[in-house]
């Protein structure tokens, strides 16, 4: 066997283009994920029950569904149902924005709920509304011990961004498949794929374990 | 718009197929990644540098790829690589499982390395040797905190097996394509097998959520 990676070089451009898309699914739909987990997580958390039943079946059908099966749907089947068109780069970020926000749901409910009462009590005793203690303390500090479940989904998110060249979108892995079709030097291509991904993704987790741990440095313990 | 249930219900053996498939492939990546992930976890443990350092490499590399491309590796170029000629099925085995036993050595390691040292200590001034601490004391407990953890872990890579469809590997979402491209009709067969798999994978959420509720009253 000769190994040959010609192909991978000659075409550096053509797979750094499919990586800047990936990172704009990322991005995009991280930007998405964000709000509405927040939202999701309000929602759960909300006395009433017409807020908090829609949440609930929003983040468990979410979760008990593979993404990649959600793509299918919202990019084959969500458009006749709306009569819309949906491109390839809406589906993807919609399919993985919502995907994520179920998951940051879990993550933000689990941070507020981690707040003492007293804390909340205390506010309320000063005098601030529920939505002031909500914005003012109880965020803040959940949003800190928060930080390692959330860094951890994002790095989810962006090895899940792989799936959208499932529906044709020119990420690294699509254009990578296209080269290999072109070239037929799939061991070469895919392995530098591989080890690229590999790389970027293990820099992305040390660099937010680092932040982790500084963040855990400059004192949760309510040290402003 | 009319919802055409028929299509759906006159092709069960199609959704059939493909949920066998589905759970095929997800009980041998799970029995896989238990076996393989006991095996990295206690290297990754080991105080000699020879096991602890091949078995972090391991850990590290397949936790930080995508399955997506673990998968397309295996199955396009894995057969180059080494003349041996690979069927969709155990390229998708491969993927999920070697990405899952990454986590799953993470889980072992970590339950029993959280079990506090004072209780080593503790079963060493009693008199007991190393198997016995482990058996009656550090397993039992690590056992009950790794629980939740690992079904978690089941429950994902149950869903990952949904991405061996695109090297065509017959699973739910193979069958959803097949009916969909016979009967025009996406609608009804994604709906249906996002059901089957909500159906099939969130009794399994729901029980680690209540694993996990109880363990925090029993702790």
């Amino acid at each position: 066997m000769q190994w040959d990676f010609s192909p991978v070089w000659a075409n550096w451009d053509f797979l750094a283009l499919g990586f800047v898309n990936s990172l704009k699914v990322f991005v995009v739909s991280l930007l998405l994920g964000l709000p509405v987990g927040l939202a999701l997580a309000l929602m759960r958390l909300s006395q009433s029950r017409l807020l908090s039943w829609p949440a609930l079946v929003v983040i468990e059908i979410m979760r008990s569904t593979p993404p990649i099966v959600t793509l299918f749907w919202v990019f084959f089947a969500a458009p006749l149902i709306l009569g819309l068109r949906i491109g390839s780069f809406e589906a993807s970020v919609v399919t993985l924005g919502i995907a994520s926000a179920a998951f940051f749901a879990e993550i933000f409910r689990a941070g507020i709920v981690s707040v003492e009462k007293g804390l909340v009590e205390a506010s309320m005793a000063l005098a601030m509304t529920p939505a002031q203690s909500t914005r003012r303390v109880v965020l803040p500090i959940a949003i800190k011990r928060m930080v390692a479940a959330f860094f951890e989904r994002s790095v989810e998110l962006l090895k899940g961004t792989t799936l959208v060249s499932t529906v044709a979108y020119a990420d690294l892995m699509y254009n990578a498949n296209a080269l290999v079709q072109e070239t037929y030097r799939p061991l070469e291509i895919y392995s530098v794929v591989a080890l690229f991904y590999f790389g970027f993704i293990y820099v992305a987790s040390i660099i937010t374990g680092r932040v982790e741990v500084y963040l855990a440095r400059t004192g949760e313990a309510g040290g402003h | 718009m009319i919802w055409d249930y028929q299509s759906i219900l006159a092709n069960w053996p199609v959704i059939w197929r493909g949920l066998v498939g589905t759970m095929h492939m997800g009980f041998v990546c799970i029995a896989m990644s238990m076996s393989i992930g006991l095996v990295v976890g206690s290297a990754r443990y080991s105080r000699s540098l020879v096991f602890r350092i091949p078995a972090t490499a391991f850990v590290e590399f397949f936790r930080n790829t995508p399955v997506l491309v673990q998968i397309i590796w295996f199955f396009f170029a894995f057969p180059v690589f080494t003349g041996i000629k690979i069927t969709p099925f155990w390229a998708g085995v491969l993927g999920v499982s070697l990405n899952g036993a990454a986590y799953c050595a993470e889980i072992f390691r970590g339950g029993i390395q959280n079990i506090a040292r004072g209780q080593w200590e503790a079963c060493r001034a009693l008199g007991m040797n190393y198997r016995q601490t482990m058996g009656r004391v550090i397993l039992p407990q690590a056992i009950k905190r790794m629980l939740p953890p690992l079904t978690n872990r089941a429950v994902e890579m149950i869903k990952a097996t949904a991405i061996a469809s695109i090297i065509a590997y017959y699973e739910l979402l193979h069958s959803a394509r097949i009916i969909s491209s016979n009967f025009f009709n996406p609608i009804e067969s994604y709906t249906a097998v996002a059901i089957v798999f909500i159906v099939v994978i969130w009794p399994l959420t729901y029980t680690t959520r209540l694993m996990e509720k109880r363990l925090s009253v029993s702790d």
